[in-house]
C-alpha cells in the first residue's frame, strides 16, 4: 500500500458528501471516537505507528548509549527522565505536597496538574516495575493511541499520517511523549476534542475537554473551542446573530457540554482548597519559579535579542522564541484555513504560557496537536518534502535526544 | 418545540445546573483561601520574597558558623531567603532573608560577615537587621568587599528560646530584565555568630 495512494482523493469533496458540518483538516467528519475504518487502510493505520514506536525506542536508546557509553542499560528510562519528569515521578509515588512543603522549599508540586500522574499512579499499583518504567510504558501507549486518533484530523492523508506518527513516536522531541510528562495525555485528549467537534459531538468532546483541563491549565480553553464550534455550526445552518443565544441555550446537550468541559480544572481547584487551603495554588506557586507575567511580545523580543556571546549557534532563548513564533504562524495558518475553534485554542495555549516567559515553549508547541497536524499536512504535500521531512524527523530523534542528555535548556 | 417533545432535555438541563452550582461553589472557594499568614504573604499578597520553612535552629552559643562552601551544613539555621553556598558565601535571595538560632533568652551580640555582590546596581548594599520585630541596626556592605558587622541583640528580642533574625535588603538588584523579585541578589553571608553580650568585641 503506497504512502501517497490516497492523493487522488479530494478530501473536501469527500467531506461534502457527509451530513456532518465539515471544513478542511481538523473538522473532517469522524466515524467514532478513534475513527478506525474497516478498510485496507486499517493495517496501515495500526502498524505504521507501531513501526515508529520501535524505531523511536531504538534511536533514543542509541542516543543514550552514545551519551553514556558506560551507563547500565537498565538506567535508560531513568536517564531519559529529566527536569519536570522528576516532579511527576514523585507525584505518582507520593501525591501532592501539603503546606509547608516537606522538602522545605517554596516550590510545591501544586503547579503540576493531576490527571496524567494519577493515571500512572494507578498503573503503578498494578505493575511491578519502577515508577519511571511504568510511566514510560503508559506514555508510549497513550501516544500511540493519540496517533491513531489523529487519523481523521490528518484528512486521512497517509503521507501526513506517516510524518505525524514519526514525529510523535520517533521524532526529535519524542522523549516528551515517551518519558513522564503530561504531554501524551494532553495530545490524546486534544485530538479527541477536535475529532469529536469535527462531527459536532459536543458532549463527547466535553468529556475529553474535562480530562484535558485536568491535564494542563491551558486545556480549559477547549471549552471555548466547543462553544465556538457550536456557534459556527449554528451560523452554518443560516442562523441569525440575533437568534444565536436562544438557539444555543435551547440545545441542552451543548449547555451540559459547556459545564462539563472545564470540570477537570474545577475539580482540581476544589481539591487544592481542601488540601492546602488555596484553590489557586497551582497559579500562586509559580512565584517560587520566579515567573512574572508580562507582555508576551516583550518576552519574544527579549528572546530574539539574547545573542550568543560567541559563535553563530543560537541561544536557548532564541530557539524558544523561534519556536513560539512558529507556533503563532501555524495558528495563523489554522485561521486562514477557517479552522477557528482550533485556532482559538492554539492562540490561547501559546499566549498564556508566553505571558510568563519562554520556558518550556518547545515542549508546549510540540504538544499542540492542531499545530503539529497542520505542519505535517504541509510537509506531506510534496513527495520530496515528505522524504526530506521524514529523514530529518528520524535523524532529529537521535541528535535531539543527545542534546536532551546533554542538558540543553532549550528542551526543558 | 414543547418540553413534552424532548423528555430527555430536562434531565440534561438539571445536570448542567448542578454542575454550574458546583463550579460556582469552587469560584467562591477560590475567592476565600484559607491559608496561613506566611503562605498568604509569599504566594498571594506577594509582600515578601522569603517564605519561612520549619527549621530546628539548633545552635551552640558562641559558635562561629561558616557559610562558605566546605563549611558545616547550615540548613537548620536558614528558614528562607538563601541560596548556596556558592564558594565564598551563601547568596541572599530576594528582598529579605532569615536566620534562626536557638539560644537562651539573654543579651547577646550578633556578628555577621557579609560581602556585597558585584552586579550592576547600587554602589552599596544596605542590610537592615531585626529580630522578632525589634530593629537591631543596619549595615552598609560594599560590592566585592567583605565586612564584619556586630549588632546588639537584647534578651527581649528572643522569643520562645529562639532568635529569628531578619535581614531586609532594600537595595537588592535583579540579575536580568523582567526577573521576579524572588531572585534578586544583594549580599553573600560569609560567617555568623551569637555571643553573650559581655563577651562581645567592640563594634
Amino acid at each position: 500500500m503506497a504512502i501517497f495512494e490516497n492523493r487522488g482523493t479530494d478530501i473536501y469533496r469527500q467531506a461534502a458528501a457527509t451530513p456532518a458540518p465539515v471544513e478542511a483538516g481538523l473538522t473532517l467528519p469522524a466515524a467514532g471516537v478513534f475513527d478506525i475504518p474497516r478498510s485496507p487502510a486499517l493495517s496501515y493505520i495500526l502498524l505504521l505507528p507501531l513501526l515508529f514506536f520501535f524505531t523511536g525506542l531504538l534511536l533514543r536508546f542509541l542516543a543514550f548509549r552514545t551519551a553514556m557509553p558506560a551507563a547500565d542499560i537498565t538506567g535508560y528510562f531513568d536517564e531519559l527522565c529529566r527536569w519536570d519528569c522528576g516532579w511527576y515521578v514523585k507525584m505518582a509515588e507520593t501525591g501532592y505536597d501539603r503546606f509547608p512543603v516537606p522538602g522545605r522549599i517554596s516550590a510545591g508540586n501544586w503547579a503540576f496538574f493531576p490527571s496524567f500522574p494519577m493515571l500512572v499512579g494507578g498503573a503503578r499499583a498494578l505493575l511491578p516495575f519502577p515508577t519511571i518504567v511504568t510511566a514510560s510504558l503508559v506514555s508510549l501507549i497513550t501516544t500511540y493511541m493519540a496517533v491513531l486518533a489523529a487519523w481523521p484530523l490528518l484528512n486521512r492523508d497517509r503521507a501526513a499520517y506517516a510524518l505525524y506518527a514519526a514525529f510523535m513516536l520517533s521524532g526529535p522531541v519524542s522523549f516528551y511523549f515517551t518519558s513522564f510528562f503530561t504531554e501524551p495525555l494532553y495530545v490524546l485528549m486534544t485530538t479527541l476534542v477536535f475529532a469529536q467537534l469535527a462531527r459536532s459531538r459536543y458532549l463527547s468532546a466535553s468529556v475529553a475537554a474535562a480530562i484535558l483541563s485536568a491535564t494542563r491549565i491551558v486545556g480549559v480553553f477547549a471549552s471555548l473551542a466547543i462553544g465556538l464550534q457550536a456557534f459556527l455550526d449554528y451560523r452554518r445552518n443560516a442562523g441569525t446573530w440575533r437568534g444565536a443565544i436562544p438557539a444555543l441555550l435551547g440545545n441542552p446537550q451543548l449547555v451540559l457540554a459547556l459545564f462539563i468541559a472545564p470540570l477537570g480544572l474545577f475539580a482540581y481547584m476544589a481539591f487544592l482548597h481542601f488540601w492546602v487551603g488555596d484553590a489557586l495554588a497551582f497559579s500562586h506557586v509559580q512565584r517560587a519559579w520566579a515567573r512574572t507575567v508580562a507582555n508576551p511580545l516583550t518576552y519574544l523580543w527579549q528572546g530574539f535579542g539574547n545573542h550568543p556571546d560567541e559563535g553563530w549557534a543560537p541561544t536557548s532563548s532564541q530557539i524558544l522564541a523561534t519556536v513560539a513564533l512558529a507556533g503563532l504562524i501555524l495558528t495563523g495558518v489554522l485561521a486562514w484555513r477557517r479552522q477557528w475553534p482550533a485556532a482559538l485554542f492554539c492562540l490561547l495555549a501559546i499566549i498564556i504560557p508566553l505571558a510568563a516567559g519562554l520556558a518550556s515553549m518547545l515542549r508546549f508547541m510540540s504538544a499542540l496537536t492542531p499545530l503539529t497536524i497542520t505542519l505535517m499536512t504541509i510537509l506531506a504535500r510534496r513527495r520530496w518534502l515528505f522524504w526530506l521531512s521524514l529523514a530529518a524527523i528520524l535523524l532529529g530523534a537521535y541528535t535531539t535526544t543527545l542534546a536532551w542528555f546533554g542538558g540543553n535548556v532549550a528542551l526543558v | 418545540m414543547r418540553w413534552s417533545d424532548r423528555p430527555w432535555a430536562m434531565p440534561l438541563y438539571a445536570l448542567a445546573a448542578a454542575l454550574a452550582l458546583g463550579e460556582l461553589a469552587v469560584v467562591w472557594l477560590m475567592l476565600h483561601p484559607n491559608v496561613p499568614s506566611d503562605y498568604r504573604a509569599y504566594y498571594i499578597d506577594r509582600t515578601t520574597t522569603c517564605l519561612p520553612q520549619p527549621v530546628t535552629a539548633a545552635y551552640t552559643l558562641g559558635t562561629i558558623v561558616d557559610f562558605r562552601s566546605g563549611g558545616p551544613d547550615t540548613r537548620e539555621l536558614r528558614p528562607c531567603g538563601w541560596e548556596g553556598p556558592a564558594g565564598d558565601g551563601m547568596h541572599a535571595l530576594g528582598e529579605s532573608a532569615r536566620l534562626a538560632f536557638a539560644v537562651p533568652a539573654q543579651d547577646l551580640t550578633l556578628t555577621l560577615e557579609m560581602t556585597g555582590v558585584t552586579l550592576p546596581g547600587p554602589r552599596q548594599q544596605t542590610v537592615i537587621v531585626s529580630a522578632n520585630g525589634q530593629p537591631l541596626g543596619r549595615a552598609v556592605v560594599t560590592p566585592g568587599k567583605t565586612g564584619r558587622f556586630t549588632f546588639p541583640l537584647p534578651a527581649s528580642a528572643i522569643a520562645n528560646g529562639r532568635a529569628d533574625i531578619i535581614l531586609d535588603l532594600p537595595d537588592a538588584v535583579t540579575t536580568s530584565p523582567g526577573q521576579s523579585n524572588v531572585r534578586k541578589r544583594s549580599i553573600k553571608l560569609v560567617k555568623a555568630s551569637l555571643t553573650p553580650a559581655t563577651a562581645s568585641s567592640t563594634p
